[in-house]
């Protein structure tokens, strides 16, 4: 019985992972290339499951077909924040980039209180909503696994486009090193234009995924925001790579106190936010 | 010290003002000054969570963790009130008290995180306190469902000889003297931590904490004073909030909001002054008072407008507004365009590096 329970909990993290990813992957983008903490980050990915759910409830798309829309739209919502209110602060001093985000973070999550309330919005009539297999007692929904493998496909195809295309490569140079970058005829305000529109595309597609698994309130992005940061910062920040162990382990050690600890559900959130402050104690000890 | 003086003087006459304003606002307004005197404790009491969440900006240590200290204020007065028999206007010093041994704590832990390390560090901190505090026995914290807390101040019963408005009028120009008392109390902190050798070992340790130290600041023992004063009067402030309002919750009394007002309010007001955090006090709880009114949720959007307006436009907030006005129509008066200068490098030793 312990058994099973165990093995629940690690098979539910593992799944959790992909996702956890996935938003991080954005957020780690958004840091390593521009250098720009983007306490937005979680509401990209808020605004993508409340698109999901307004698309779902006026025109009835099937989640998987909203993607289609809401990827792009999320993409153009990027471009516009950067080139409105982000590109104006990469000189200035790291607190106001901070506070503007932070900023930017209150707006769109009040804007969608406005809209649409703060009860929790559900996408209900999915047929595979409620679909799920199970082995040796061990229960895997159809909408996780699905979510985890769109999650991973689109991590692995990020790692791709930064190692082996031209504008990964680009990305990557301007990330090392903003005036060589520049001088070898890179136009850097593209690129980074180019970045913090797909990190935020990366984080809507998270959204609409929640939008299936959960019943989110405006107030989701805040929680993947810090969510993301434990994972950005476990990983080493700027470091992509390290985003798919890192979120593993986040992924796991939460699911796991939250199926054997008694009463563990409530204490979710502490077990990430406890990561984050040990991980960024511990490396301050260490580096100085 | 004698530097000092013109600002204590303005300080004394502020505190005059608060003594006289209920009697004054009584014989002007009648029965409207009994909201009128909750809006200026509202504004008061976000005027100290200002004042406070600046001294600590004042060292470059940009924190999160408003909320927590607030939340802990507030808990100790309510937990203080259900088990023990302490005197009510005692809770307030306690809850100080309690707020800036954990800034000691947490203080201790983050000195050497900088910048968006320590913001993140003691946003954890926030969260991982809100949980705890939840998972403390009901019969102790009350769990996820909170605790009543005892008002402050009993109703002046005079029966027969006055009427409702009046001993809500009463009541309220207790509070307004309590509230007037705290915020005079943050304004002298910020005062002396501006006019005396502080300020040149806070802004020392904001600017380059390598450089303070060869100068002779002891970077770790600055970061914590102000750390520890500044919880201890967010902390009392709780405790005083607790009491008024007669609730504490978990989810609101360690609401991320508390945190956001404590530092748009200095942003928009001037950063690293005391005029600017009480000027900035002043305009947003006009603003957010309209705003409630109009919308139940998401009022707060004011908030991110007003804070992602500043950064971009007014990034030295209304006082370096005004300055750079006042400079605009003659010379400088001495000593003003060194606030000007210091409100120009917000965290400018903060580039970026690993903690």
């Amino acid at each position: 019985m312990e058994l099973t329970l165990l093995a629940q909990g690690l098979v539910s993290g593992v799944l959790a992972a992909g996702l956890y990813a996935l938003v991080s992957v954005g957020l780690a983008l958004a840091i390593g290339v521009i250098g720009v903490i983007n306490f937005a980050h979680g509401e990209f990915f808020m605004v993508g499951a409340f698109l999901a759910y307004q698309l779902f409830v006026s025109l009835g798309f099937d989640p998987l077909l909203s993607l289609v829309f809401v990827a792009p739209a999320l993409f153009v919502i990027g471009a516009l924040i950067y080139l409105s209110t982000i590109r104006y602060v990469l000189q200035a001093p790291e607190l106001n980039q901070m506070l503007l985000t932070f900023g930017l973070s209150i707006i769109l999550q009040n804007l969608a209180l406005l809209i649409w309330g703060g009860d929790p919005r559900s996408i209900s009539g999915v047929p595979y909503r409620s679909v799920g297999l199970q082995v040796a007692g061990v229960s895997i929904g159809l909408v996780p696994l699905g979510s985890f493998v769109i999650s991973l496909v689109l991590v692995v195809g990020l790692y791709a486009l930064l190692a082996r295309s031209r504008l990964g490569r680009a990305m990557r140079a301007v990330a090392q090193n903003r005036v060589g970058a520049s001088l070898v005829g890179l136009e850097v305000d593209r690129i980074y234009l180019v970045a913090f529109a797909l990190s935020a595309l990366l984080a809507g597609i998270g959204g609409v995924m929640i939008a299936v698994i959960q019943s989110p309130t405006p107030t989701v992005g805040f929680a993947f925001t810090l969510k993301a940061f434990a994972i950005v910062v476990l990983a080493g920040l700027g470091n992509i790579r390290g985003i798919l162990w890192a979120s593993l382990a986040v992924a796991v050690s939460e699911s796991l106190v939250a199926t054997l600890v008694p009463n563990g559900d409530s204490l979710r959130n502490a077990v990430f936010f406890a990561i984050i402050f040990v991980v960024l104690i511990v490396r301050a000890r260490r580096t100085a | 010290m004698r530097r000092a003086l013109p600002d204590l003087a303005w300080t004394l006459l502020l505190a005059v003002l608060v003594a006289l304003a209920p009697a004054a606002m009584k014989a002007l307004f009648h029965q409207a000054s009994v909201s009128y005197l909750s809006l200026a404790s509202n504004a008061m009491s976000l005027a100290v969570l200002a004042l406070s969440w600046d001294l600590l900006a004042r060292t470059g240590q940009l924190s999160l963790a408003h909320a927590a200290f607030y939340g802990a204020g507030a808990y100790s007065a309510a937990i203080l009130a259900k088990l023990t028999g302490v005197p009510l206007f005692l809770a307030l010093p306690i809850g100080g008290l309690v707020a800036a041994l954990l800034a000691l704590g947490l203080g201790s832990v983050t000195l050497r995180l900088r910048g968006i390390y320590f913001a993140i560090a003691t946003l954890a901190f926030s969260e991982v306190l809100k949980a705890v505090v939840q998972e403390i026995p009901t019969g102790v914290a009350g769990g996820a469902a909170g605790l009543n807390v005892p008002p402050l101040f009993r109703p002046h019963f005079v029966p027969g000889a006055m009427q409702r408005w009046e001993i809500a009028f009463l009541r309220n120009a207790d509070y307004f003297y309590v509230y007037g008392g705290l915020l005079v109390l943050a304004i002298l902190v910020s005062t002396i931590a501006q006019r005396s050798r502080l300020k040149a070992a806070f802004t020392a340790v904001r600017t380059n904490e390598a450089v303070a130290a060869v100068m002779g600041v002891r970077p770790a023992r600055a970061k914590l004073l102000a750390f520890v004063l500044s919880s201890a009067l967010v902390g009392t402030l709780g405790a005083l909030e607790a009491e008024r309002l007669g609730s504490v919750i978990p989810d609101g009394t360690f609401a991320i909001s508390t945190t956001v007002f404590a530092l748009v309010t200095p942003i928009f007001g001037g950063l690293y002054t005391t005029l600017g955090p009480i000027l900035g006090a002043g305009v947003l709880s006009a603003v957010e008072e309209t705003l409630r009114r109009t919308f139940a949720e998401g009022y707060l959007i004011g908030y991110g407008i007003v804070l992602v307006a500043s950064i971009l436009f007014m990034p030295r907030g209304l006082v370096g507004l005004a300055n750079r006005l006042a400079r605009r129509r003659g010379p400088p008066p001495p000593g003003e365009d060194e606030a000007v200068r210091t409100a120009s490098d917000p965290g400018a030793a903060e580039s970026g590096e690993a903690p």
